[in-house]
């Protein structure tokens, strides 16, 4: 059974209509990846699945229809969103914000397991821990998103353009921590992301998106071997 | 010697009165990230219940927990009915709603018991006693000695709780906030009402010194912003350090400098308070926020 | 968050043009209104009209530093009171009028600028504190320098008389003084913020940083906003002497400033029209609340801006956008939850195949 599974989705910001009917699956510890241009619609299909923005059709989370479930809501369900522009919490220290993501959890001691872990998958939070979140760089206030989201013990973490705006080694290290997250944690996710290198680098599989509508699906290396996929999305 | 300090004691019990609502508006802005101008106003609201029950006949004690009771009951439901509509708009209708609300409770005030000042029965004895030559009423001494004990506990609720956490997080960034799991409407409600309660001890404190009317905490709704934004808006301590530093010069200026006297004593804290932002923005005790770019 | 508008039609020549000649034929029946209007008013109107345009000055100010640049101001009432000393002042000491409006416009810029070379590096609220202060320590000045203010008492003046030969009485020919100055500051202040400074303001508003990258210095920026806004706010104090003919530590108190900033949100936030009627609600509801029940008159207002706030959290200058969204919602329902709408079914058989044709993971 797949653990996320989107049927004929459709959302709408007011009446502009942003996803025309997306179909896609997330396995059980899989990892998938969104791709399309500036508009497809990827930002706003990790936004349906945790529950920021109005939609139609099917959301199945583990068998169970989660359309309609507000943000919260869906966290306490296992879904971590980790949006575009971070959303770190600028005012809040870099443990204060790892301890946010935790707010579910009532396991004291392996919350207090788990911030190590975070520190010891990011080493540059390690040195910020006390300084405020609005002090960090673009790439550590990235890690600490991506941490944050870890903090909820989530089934899947929805990951929203890690790379935007940083360096390319910046951007490299953090999804070099992805993957060893990913690897270690056993949690799924679902990968939205500009730099198809980057997101090849973490998924099994992933969807192209164009316009609100799926254009294409396919594994990681029959996408990769691709001509128009490779020139469109991997520079060459 | 004992004239300065005596100018010095009484500025403190004036910067407690300061503190006592400049504690509500740091809570406020802690848990929402406004500037709430109703708090006077709620805190007024509240206080009048209390009124209300001392007139006939029950203990300031009992009408005080009663009073912190509603207000706490007043501000979640003001949250709920009214701010509520204006979260994640404009920042700025959002204050102006709540300099609506501010005028809609001192309406309302003066509805059931008018504009004029009554006289409203202390917690704590009248008495002034004498220690090394300075005169301190118990009642001042009551009101800080409460204030330092919800200062205290204003700060633990922030730094060591898990509420405390959860309502920074909420007021930072809501949206966020709710992506981590948090009840962000509920965290909002507890915030005001919170707020709303501590305008209640705030107002039943400072009621007998100014006699209780609508427009009792007026002014003190200036000075206490004041000292809210001197003291770095998320920092109770900074509050009220804040606060006690304004009553204190303020008392200081007026005593000793001829050309300033009474009138003029109020420009002084305020000149004063403006330099200091001007050097130092994030005011006294707030953390310094580096703007991303 | 509203930003500025642009201009709205875009959708053809045509229409632009005729939405021009309504433009036009609207500011030709407001300007015949303006003109009327005194003529066949009784004094108390006139009185009420004419308030609307000095405290539609006030608002003007405020708005352009605080809807138009997004920059907290909490003492525009400082402003206004300095320029009714100043005018009282001029009055007194038998200045010509111009040179005494000429120095109500100027010596309230130079204090605006003033305070905001100092406080414009500040944001958010150490800049509303900092304006905050302007009236809290203002009230005590005025009244402690009484050789200039009047102390406590104020300065009564009678001047503005109407000139013999014009055959209009003092109430019509003040009205006339104030709507001149207001449309002339209106006009002004609308070329200002259509214009590059006005996309300067704008940068700001949104985005310092931006700004910057763009070459506009938010601080510059932020000055020049304060200086033209306390200007504003000082012609503002002229006016208000000239109808009202007295001046006091009230003019400036910090709750004026609150209640201005009451009626420019109310009216619309970076909007020249919802300025006006930001004026028109400063002025009327308190009047308006006074005469259903003077004992209730706070009760009432607090009760209409709420109202207001709720319905029309935009302002008022949002209201024929507002109904023309309420009508055409009731035509026809604008959210289609239960059945999938055309554009989905269109969606379907496009992307079904391309997925189909690539290996279903399992």
């Amino acid at each position: 059974m797949s653990l996320l599974e989107l049927e004929d989705v459709t959302a709408s910001y007011g009446h502009a209509q942003v996803l025309h009917g997306i179909s896609f699956s997330l396995s059980e510890n899989g990892a998938t990846g969104l791709l399309g241009a500036n508009g497809a619609g990827k930002t706003t299909t990790l936004r349906a699945i945790s529950g920021t923005v109005r939609t139609t059709g099917r959301i199945l989370f583990e068998g169970r229809d989660i359309s309609g479930l507000g943000p919260d809501r869906t966290a306490h369900l296992g879904i971590a969103h980790v949006p575009e522009g971070r959303g770190t919490l600028g005012q809040l220290s870099v443990r204060e914000n790892l301890l946010v993501g935790a707010y579910q959890r009532k396991d004291r001691k392996q919350i207090a397991t788990d911030v190590d872990y975070v520190l010891d998958l990011f080493p540059n939070l390690q040195e910020r821990v006390r300084s405020n979140a609005a002090a960090l760089s673009g790439g550590e206030q990235q890690m600490l998103a991506v941490g944050r989201a870890f903090m909820a013990k989530p089934r899947v973490i929805l990951l929203d353009e890690a790379s935007l705006g940083l360096a390319p080694s910046t951007a490299r290290r953090v999804y070099d921590a992805i993957v060893r997250l990913r690897r270690e944690a056993q949690v799924s996710m679902v990968v939205v992301e500009q730099n198809a290198n980057l997101a090849f680098s973490v998924v099994d599989d992933a969807t192209v998106l164009e316009t609100g509508r799926v254009a294409l699906h396919g594994s990681r290396d029959e996408l990769m071997g691709m001509d128009a996929v490779r020139r469109a999305y991997l520079g060459g | 010697m004992s004239y300065f300090i005596q100018v010095v004691v009484d500025g403190l019990s004036n910067g407690a009165i300061y503190a006592a609502i400049a504690l509500a508006i740091v809570l406020v802005y802690r848990a929402t990230g406004l500037i709430n101008f109703a708090q006077g106003g709620m805190a007024v609201t509240a206080t009048f219940v209390a009124y209300a029950l001392t007139r006939v006949g029950v203990p300031v004690l009992l009408a005080l927990v009663v009073a912190v009771v509603f207000g706490f009951l007043l501000g979640a439901l003001l949250e709920r009915g009214v701010m509520r509509h204006f979260e994640g708009g404009d920042p700025d209708t959002a204050v102006v709603a709540t300099i609506a609300l501010l005028v809609v409770l001192s309406g309302l005030s003066a509805y059931f018991f008018g504009y004029e000042p009554h006289p409203f029965p202390s917690l704590f004895p009248n008495r002034t006693i004498e220690v090394l030559g300075v005169f301190v009423s118990l009642r001042s001494i009551g009101t800080i000695t409460v204030l330092l004990v919800v200062m205290i506990a204003l700060q633990l609720l922030f730094r060591s709780t898990k509420l405390g956490l959860a309502m920074r997080a909420v007021a930072d960034n809501p949206r966020s906030s709710a992506l981590s799991g948090l009840p962000v409407s509920r965290l909002l409600m507890i915030g005001w009402g919170l707020a709303a309660a501590l305008g209640a001890i705030a107002g039943v404190l400072v009621a007998p010194q100014l006699f209780i009317s609508p427009g009792m905490l007026d002014f003190v709704l200036v000075y206490a912003l004041a000292s809210a934004i001197l003291g770095g808006l998320d920092s109770p301590i900074g509050a009220v350090v804040a606060a006690a530093f304004i009553g204190v010069v303020e008392n200081l200026a007026g005593a000793y400098l001829d050309f300033i006297g009474d009138d003029l004593k109020i420009a002084v804290p305020f000149i004063a308070v403006i330099v200091i932002l001007v050097v130092r923005p994030q005011g006294l005790f707030g953390r310094k926020v580096t703007v991303r770019v | 968050m509203a930003t500025t508008t642009a201009p709205r039609s875009t959708t053809g020549t045509a229409s632009s043009a005729t939405a021009r000649w309504k433009g036009i034929a609207a500011v030709g029946v407001l300007a015949v209104a303006l003109v009327v209007a005194p003529l066949v008013s009784s004094p108390y109107i006139n009185y009420q009209l004419s308030s609307i345009a000095v405290f539609a000055v006030a608002i003007l100010g405020l708005n352009i530093v605080m809807g138009y640049t997004g920059q907290v101001s909490l003492g525009q009432s400082a402003f206004l009171g300095l320029g009714a000393y100043i005018a009282a002042y001029g009055i007194l000491h038998g200045w010509p009028g111009p040179l005494t409006l000429l120095l109500c416009a100027v010596v309230p810029a130079v204090v605006g600028m003033l305070v905001a070379l100092a406080a414009a590096r500040l944001r958010g609220l150490a800049l509303a504190m900092i304006t905050l202060a302007l009236p809290i320590v203002g009230v005590p000045l005025a009244r402690r320098f009484d050789e200039f203010t009047g102390g406590s008492q104020g300065q009564v003046v009678s001047w503005l008389r109407a000139p013999e030969s014009i055959g209009l009485a003092n109430d019509q020919w003040r009205y006339y003084v104030v709507v001149l100055i207001a449309v002339v500051a209106f006009v002004l202040a609308r070329n200002l913020v259509r214009g590059r400074i006005g996309r300067s303001f704008a940068i700001v508003k949104e985005n310092e940083a931006v700004a910057l990258s763009m070459g506009v210095s938010p601080y510059r920026t932020k000055v020049l906003a304060f200086t033209i806004a306390s200007l504003l706010g000082g012609v503002s104090g002229f006016m208000y002497l000239a109808i009202v003919q007295y001046t006091s530590p009230e003019t400036l108190v910090f709750a004026t400033s609150i209640n201005l900033v009451a009626a420019m949100v109310i009216g619309g936030s970076a909007s020249i029209v919802g300025t006006v009627l930001g004026a028109v609600y400063y002025v009327l509801v308190p009047v308006l609340a006074g005469q259903v029940n003077s004992s209730r008159t706070a009760l009432i207002s607090g009760a209409v801006l709420l109202a207001v706030l709720f319905l029309l959290p935009a302002g008022l200058v949002s209201l024929p956008r507002r109904l023309a969204r309420l009508r055409s919602s009731r035509g026809r329902p604008p959210q289609p939850p239960a059945h999938p709408t055309t554009s989905d079914e269109a969606a379907q058989p496009a992307s079904a195949p391309p997925a189909a044709t690539t290996d279903q993971h399992s």
